[in-house]
């Protein structure tokens, strides 16, 4: 820090404590006026304060100071009374302060007027001009913001998360209402139930959109853009490198990125005295940029990204580098290390010398940073959240610190995916696409099965196979594999998964100190329904894929050829969901499925094409599920295919009429998810 | 007890309100009989492996139906999945093989237990809950003898009721247990 730096760091807290006393004295002398001992505390307090803020050149500081000071002098003298004009009038000085105080330390414009607002103050009444429109209209006064307890904070999340899936269950319950009060026999009672039902609907429907904003609020609450520390950096970068007579421009890139409002915190101790190092240590002086070629202004870069389940910063200057033989030199002289670990140490692994406590390379300790006690710090930030410090460096051409965060609460785009009938998240900068292959896209190289991805030959493995999950099912409608394509350090590697369900922002959660750290499992998020949802370690899966098992797809596409021609089906049914579930149902058991509307569509389907079983539905328009039947067994080719009813109607004697009507089969609805469908069916054609 | 320990709707009822209750009934009955029966142990009861289990009640956070549980690639077998509790993630496990206890299907009167330690919570999967009690420490009685090193190592002992025995868990130590916790590399 410059000497001027430190001092006015001493000023700010100074003159914190003079402008609190002088706001709470000022607030007293109102109740009291007459209390001498009172009016003198304030005077001194002023008179600090004009005094402190002269020796600093913070002239308009400086002059509101002395007009308050002048004012309560009259005060104190008798020539003026303790008023409400008069209190204020100085309360109106104190705020201005205050106002140039926080401008100063943010680095900011003053927001006051200084002529205007001195003119105001000797005339005894405000205009408004006196403060600058943009800066108050950017400040958030001290009653807007509140301290709070990251803790807080933190159960204030997922409790709103709590309310969001309670609010699901509330949903559901008024929906079922709706649903009951539909079938209520008796009318006047049923006219009631439809109003409170509707009434409720309504009242759920308005607190699902409360919920939605509050979730939005308590989220952001955690959560704060790189940008809030970083903004001040350029102006102090600028600053501190002309007081070195050197030139320097900050760019920083990644600013949006959100982070924890914990982790910033941590990061700005560090963030600043790699900035001081860059342009104490690294950074030439203008000429001696000119003359090795290279542009007068040093550039320093920050840039920001998310790198797995991290955030990466790195800071990099285009200055000198670090020279590893001078360090391990000074290493040696400091007593840091013995000849023999010197020896020993590689070039890149003498770079992190500057780390050790109470190094310094700089030849002489200057104002800005003492380089070893800075990086000392930054080192000790970094173990605090758990993040990791490289170094590198090229002699004359550049240093670079990279910092690896850890999140332990930052919301990041992923895919969610289904494996193992589990839904699973993957951070999207891991994603290179999804895709649906068919059995015969397969090859395969070296035993290993590859397919071919944009025109590159990829890896496949199974992912439930890698998580050593069983695995549920493998082939999509049409006999198709989903895939999620994953690139990692310039290589792809295709997994199979169930389905590819689409991106979404999530929050990445922890799991928490028992779960400490989970092979191919990076963090946890919670979906919509309140379920968790893990978030797969790409790195670990590259890894782990080399050498892994084949996943058989081949293997298992010929099965599934030879198991698609079980059967041809033809669904009959009116309903979209019924044919749809019927649909699904049989495709993914390996029959061929044709769909019919009504009854006169499935005879127009069957005329020409022989279908090895017949599924309908009783009650159509048109001819119902009997007349099908019988006109079915009217034809010749016809006669002997199996008919099966999928019916709600569950009388005997709708039974009855079916087998009448030359039906081998009789399910009711909804008792095929529970498989009687498929029994039913494998059990009359296999 | 057992019906007592009506659930509210939301699967989960607070160990406060019911240990409050509890504290009435004890005290009304102990006006009835006017003399106390010497210390007592107020415990979380349940079945584990056919057995009866306890554990003080200052352990037990809360108990819940057992929502479902996501599996953890490549974990030990204990770990049976995490859930949601409250936003946090949170491990269930199943401890009936460290303890070397037969493991009856968890039915619909499973629950979990949830566990408080120093560091985090955790989800013991239990056959039933039967209730909070308060034991009298006059029965109890050493770990038996015919125990192994690992199941004496998380049973403190037992307490003799007139009907059965309850096994007393010693679920501090089960809290710190490497078992429980994953760290891979």
């Amino acid at each position: 820090m410059t000497k001027k730096s430190k001092y006015l760091d001493i000023f700010c807290r100074e003159a914190d404590e003079h402008l609190a006393s002088l706001q709470q004295g000022l607030l007293a002398l109102e109740r009291e006026p007459a209390n001498a001992e009172l009016i003198h505390e304030l005077l001194r307090n002023a008179h600090t304060l004009k005094g402190s803020a002269q020796m600093l050149g913070f002239a308009d500081i400086s002059a509101i100071g002395h007009r308050m000071e002048d004012l309560l002098k009259d005060v104190e003298g008798g020539k003026r009374q303790v008023s409400a004009p008069v209190i204020d009038l100085l309360l109106k000085g104190n705020d201005a302060i205050t106002r140039m105080m926080r401008a100063l330390t943010e680095c900011q414009e003053s927001p006051v007027n200084i002529e205007q607002f001195v003119a105001a103050f000797d005339r005894g009444e405000f205009t408004g001009g006196e403060f600058k429109e943009s800066q108050a209209s950017n400040e958030v006064g001290i009653g807007e913001t509140v301290r709070a307890k990251v803790t807080t904070l933190d159960s204030l999340v997922n409790l709103v998360g709590e309310l969001i899936i309670n609010q699901r269950r509330f949903e559901n319950r008024s929906a079922s209402l709706k649903r009951l009060c539909t079938g209520t026999g008796n009318l006047s009672q049923a006219h009631e139930l439809q109003a409170f039902s509707r009434g409720l609907e309504e009242d759920v429907l308005y607190q699902g959109f409360l919920i939605q904003e509050l979730h939005g609020k308590a989220m952001a609450l955690r959560m704060l853009p790189l940008k809030t520390i970083t903004e001040e950096f350029r102006r102090m970068v600028r600053d501190l490198a002309r007081e070195q007579g050197k030139e320097a421009e900050l760019v920083v890139t990644g600013e949006n990125i959100e982070l924890d409002r914990v982790l910033l915190e941590n990061l700005k101790p560090m963030l600043l005295h790699m900035l001081r190092n860059s342009i104490d240590h690294g950074l030439e002086s203008a000429e001696e940029r000119l003359m090795r070629g290279k542009p007068a202004q040093g550039t320093i870069r920050i840039a920001a990204r998310y790198d797995g389940n991290s955030v990466r910063v790195d800071v990099r200057d285009d200055g000198r580098g670090i020279d590893p033989l001078q360090l391990k030199q000074t290493a040696l002289q400091r007593g840091v290390i013995d000849k023999e670990e010197a020896d020993l140490l590689r070039d890149d692994e003498a770079l992190y010398l500057i780390l050790r406590p109470g190094f310094s390379t700089s030849d002489e300790v200057t104002d800005l940073s003492g380089r070893g006690v800075g990086m000392d710090v930054v080192k000790n930030n970094i173990e605090q959240v758990k993040g990791t410090l490289a170094l590198a460096s090229e002699v004359g051409q550049y240093t670079e610190i990279t910092l690896h965060l850890p999140l332990t609460l930052s919301v990041i785009e992923a895919l969610l995916l289904v494996s193992a009938g589990q839904s699973f998240a993957v951070p999207l900068n891991y994603v290179q696409e999804t895709m649906k292959i068919r059995g015969d896209e397969l090859a395969s190289v070296g035993g290993k099965e590859v397919i071919t991805v944009r025109g590159v030959t990829t890896p496949l493995v199974s992912l439930a196979t890698m998580l050593g999950l069983p695995e549920k099912k493998r082939f999509q409608q049409g006999g198709k594999i989903a895939l999620v394509i994953l690139k990692f350090r310039g290589h792809c590697l295709a997994c199979s998964v169930d389905e590819n369900i689409g991106s979404s922002e999530i929050v990445v959660k922890g799991l928490g100190m028992q779960l400490k750290s989970v092979a191919f499992i990076s963090g946890a998020t919670i979906l919509g329904d309140g379920e968790p949802a893990l978030i797969l370690n790409v790195p670990d899966l590259f890894a782990s894929a080399e050498g892994a098992a084949t996943g058989k797809f081949r293997q298992a596409f010929e099965e599934s050829l030879a198991v698609i021609s079980r059967g041809k089906v033809l669904v009959v049914d009116d309903s979209i969901t019924t044919r749809t579930m019927e649909r699904s149902i049989l495709l993914s058991h390996g029959y061929e499925v044709e769909i019919a509307i009504s009854g006169e569509d499935a005879l127009e389907k069957v005329a020409g094409r022989r279908f090895d079983l017949v599924i309908s539905d009783i009650e159509m328009p048109g001819i119902n599920g009997f007349e099908l039947t019988k006109r079915l067994r009217g034809l010749e080719e016809y006669r002997d295919v199996p008919i099966m009813i999928v019916s709600s109607l569950s009388r005997d004697e709708d039974k009855r009429k079916a087998m009448e009507a030359g039906a081998q089969a009789y399910i009711i609805k909804g008792s095929f998810e529970q498989g009687a469908l498929l029994d039913t069916v494998e059990s009359l054609i296999g | 007890m057992g019906d007592k320990m009506d659930e509210k709707k939301r699967g989960g009822y607070e160990i406060g309100a019911i240990l409050h209750e509890m504290r009435e009934e004890y005290w009304q009955g102990l006006s009835a009989v006017e003399e106390s029966q010497g210390e007592q142990l107020e415990c979380v009861s349940f079945l584990l492996g056919g057995e009866l289990f306890a554990f003080e009640t200052t352990s037990a956070a809360e108990v819940i139906r057992i929502p479902r549980l996501v599996k953890v690639p490549r974990v030990q077998e204990l770990i049976v999945g995490v859930f949601n509790l409250r936003g946090e993630i949170t491990a269930a496990i199943d401890i009936r093989p460290l303890l070397g206890l037969p493991s009856p299907p968890i039915t619909a009167s499973g629950r979990i237990i949830v566990v408080k330690g120093d560091k985090f919570k955790t989800g013991l999967l239990v056959e039933s809950v039967r209730g909070v009690e308060s034991f009298s420490l006059e029965g109890f009685e050493p770990v038996v003898q015919s125990l192994s090193g690992t199941q004496r190592e998380f049973i403190r002992g037992q307490i003799r009721l007139e009907e059965q025995l309850v096994v007393l868990l010693d679920v501090v130590k089960l809290m710190k247990a490497p078992e429980i916790l994953v760290e891979q590399q």
